[in-house]
């Protein structure tokens, strides 16, 4: 009977579109995760606070000093040396630069002067970045002032290159969670008030198949991963300026196969709640350590060992990282392979485990 | 072959409680067939056994040949079901609910003439959630038809209607009656088995204690009526209490009550006496017995406690 479920297929995608609420946590809820974070900007790297003790220095020193504000990863504040020690201490300067006003010697030097850098043990990785660019800037004044011909240039050329931004690396990430959440919740929350109403009795008093009757909510909700898929990178893409430079068409297999695995963890879910208050409780259980574990908004390979390993095998993480492999690195068919093939085995895993939990009937003597 | 349902010593048990034991009934083609009976004895689970809803622990159910057992599908494919408190998808209205009902039998109906026959063609861009409760069971019953069943199966139709939609629902289901179609429902309203039905059967405690026409039962049962009446002056007793059908008379000053089992017969001589011996009626009042009194008879209990 395919006209029953070409009809039941398009009456559940009119109940779909008309449930505000469906829509709102489909798209609207995502877009919301992804503008929060996309603003957030982890991408701007914070300045390093250098102090800067000086009294009256010399021409040759003020030339040097004026090199060294140029630095644009320097946020430089200059100011006495009980003041400068106190905003070390608690922890506001990265380097404190003690600079004797004759630094820069103007003739042949007998007794070197020393600059001395304090650094923030804190933030040592920042410490020695700025002093290898003091060591550098200093380098450079001396040649200078020697008036010595520089043995080579540094030849700095301006290539477009593939800057991966935070947005690049979340955009997959909202993607896989949102497909997720469509998947898992419109079904529990739906099946179960279904069962609750008497409606999925209503649909056993005729001899209509139940498979025909999920299939048709199934087919609905895989549309509607694909579309939502697609919109929320185009917000991405048009909004945020994010970038995705792989095929869009390897993105279809992975949407579909994570859209199957989490409709199978929701009739799961639907089984197992007894009543609709009971969802939210079940559902987030599972739901919630996979949206921050599963490579959503950090990547997995920050945890420590341990967790990677518990991490790595997550239905979440396969997603996340299959769509990040195509959207940010371009990758083919190969990269994606294993992804989808531990999706493949997860969705019979929750399709086998759903058939257990859920039915039509009440699981009744 | 008359019988469209032949229900032979069907069970249900839940562990060790028996909601259904051992029942036996058959229901004729045309008729409408009600199962009445208090909450709780068990009429809700015999119509869904018929229906092919819930398992049946022992016993038979064939319906229009079909063993109900191994052809649930077929028996579904000839019969429409309302079930009580049934509830419908949020999301769609009338006319597409209608048809993605039809859609399940693998049917395509004018969903509008259905809705109209149920009175609620207005209606029809509404959601069922908008809808009164008289509404709600008038749509669910335009769902149970919508495979032109040979049978339509009503579970408590009426439960918590007010008396206009009930009467409203009443002419309806008369109406299925007349286009030839067997009715079975389930009721707690003595009244509506009454007006309804061809035939009844009383439950009790997952036993049919009693079967027959309304009127078979009356007589059966042998629960007379009750004519009340109080007189000007104190008319011949001895004369009244030989009146035709009466069973026994109570007699209090000038106020009397006579029980009979036929006041067709007992009032137009009661009339007679009056105009022979002058004396003048007043305060007549005639309760007719209802299937109330029989299950009161037959229980030892009132039907809704």
């Amino acid at each position: 009977m395919a006209n029953t479920l070409a009809t039941l297929t398009s009456s559940s995608i009119k109940m779909f579109v008309r449930n505000r609420q469906a829509v709102f946590f489909t798209l609207f809820v995502p877009i919301v995760i992804m503008t929060i974070f996309g603003l957030i900007g982890f991408d701007t790297e914070p300045k390093i606070k250098v102090g800067l003790v000086v009294d009256s220095p010399t021409p040759a020193t003020a030339e040097f000093l004026t090199q060294l504000k140029k630095v644009p990863a320097f946020d430089i504040t200059t100011g006495p040396e009980a003041t400068e020690r106190n905003a070390l201490d608690d922890g506001d300067r990265t380097v404190v630069l003690l600079v004797p006003d004759d630094l820069i010697p103007t003739g042949p030097v007998q007794n070197p002067r020393s600059l001395t850098v304090l650094q923030n043990t804190g933030q040592l990785q920042q410490a020695q970045t700025a002093s290898s660019v003091l060591q550098q800037i200093l380098d450079q004044t001396i040649l200078a002032v020697a008036q010595a011909p520089p043995l080579f240039r540094l030849d700095v050329q301006a290539v477009n290159s593939r800057n991966l931004k935070y947005i690049d690396f979340l955009l997959p990430g909202i993607v896989a969670l949102a497909v997720m959440q469509m998947a898992v919740f419109s079904v529990s929350f739906l099946f179960v008030d279904y069962k609750e109403r008497g409606i999925l009795k209503r649909l056993v008093a005729t001899p209509m198949k139940p498979y025909q009757f999920v299939s048709a909510n199934v087919i609905t909700r895989l549309i509607v991963a694909v579309v939502q898929a697609a919109i929320l990178i185009a917000v991405g893409v048009f909004a945020f300026k994010a970038h995705v430079i792989g095929s869009l068409w390897l993105l279809l297999p992975a949407v579909i196969l994570g859209g199957i695995m989490f409709l199978g963890l929701g009739f799961a879910i639907s089984g197992l709640a007894k009543t609709v208050d009971a969802v939210p409780a079940i559902a987030n259980l599972i739901v919630f350590p996979m949206l921050f574990l599963g490579g959503t908004f950090f990547p997995t390979d920050t945890m420590p060992g341990w967790l990677q390993n518990i991490v790595q095998y997550l239905p979440l993480t396969y997603l996340s990282h299959s769509l990040r492999e195509v959207m940010t690195q371009g990758s083919g068919w190969a990269a994606i392979q294993h992804d989808l093939l531990w999706m493949g085995l997860w969705s019979i895993v929750l399709v086998f485990l759903a058939n257990l939990t859920f039915g039509f009937e009440e699981k009744r003597v | 072959m008359s019988d469209l349902i032949t229900v032979t010593n069907l069970t249900k048990r839940y562990g060790d409680f028996t909601a259904v034991d051992g029942i036996s009934f058959s229901v004729h083609r045309g008729e409408t067939f009600g199962i009445l009976g208090p909450n709780g004895a068990g009429k809700t689970t015999t119509l869904e056994m018929i229906e092919g809803l819930k398992s049946i622990t022992a016993g038979e159910v064939v319906l229009d040949g079909l063993s109900v057992k191994n052809r649930p599908r077929d028996v579904k494919h000839r019969i429409g079901v309302q079930l009580q408190a049934s509830s419908f998808f949020d999301g769609l209205n009338l006319k597409e609910l209608v048809e993605t009902f039809a859609s399940l039998y693998g049917r395509k109906v004018d969903a509008m003439q259905l809705l109209r026959q149920v009175q609620l063609e207005d209606k029809w861009k509404s959601r069922v959630k908008e809808l009164s409760g008289g509404q709600k069971q008038r749509l669910s019953i335009a769902v149970a038809l919508v495979n032109d069943p040979l049978a339509v199966f009503l579970d408590e139709p009426t439960t918590g209607l007010d008396p206009q939609a009930r009467r409203n629902l009443w002419d309806l289901i008369e109406n299925i009656k007349a286009k030839g179609k067997t009715v079975i429902l389930t009721t707690h309203y003595m009244e509506e088995a009454e007006v309804l039905c061809d035939r009844v059967a009383i439950m009790d405690h997952a036993h049919i204690i009693a079967l027959g026409t309304p009127q078979e039962l009356l007589k059966q049962s042998d629960v007379g009526s009750t004519i009340e009446f109080r007189a000007n002056r104190r008319p011949p007793t001895e004369i009244i209490q030989q009146l035709p059908a009466v069973q026994q008379m109570d007699a209090e000053d000038h106020g009397f009550k006579l029980l009979t089992i036929d006041p067709e017969k007992t009032l137009p001589a009661l009339f007679a006496v009056e105009a022979q011996h002058g004396f003048k009626i007043f305060d007549l009042q005639l309760r007719q017995a209802t299937l109330e009194d029989v299950f009161l008879k037959l229980t030892g209990r009132k039907l809704r406690e």
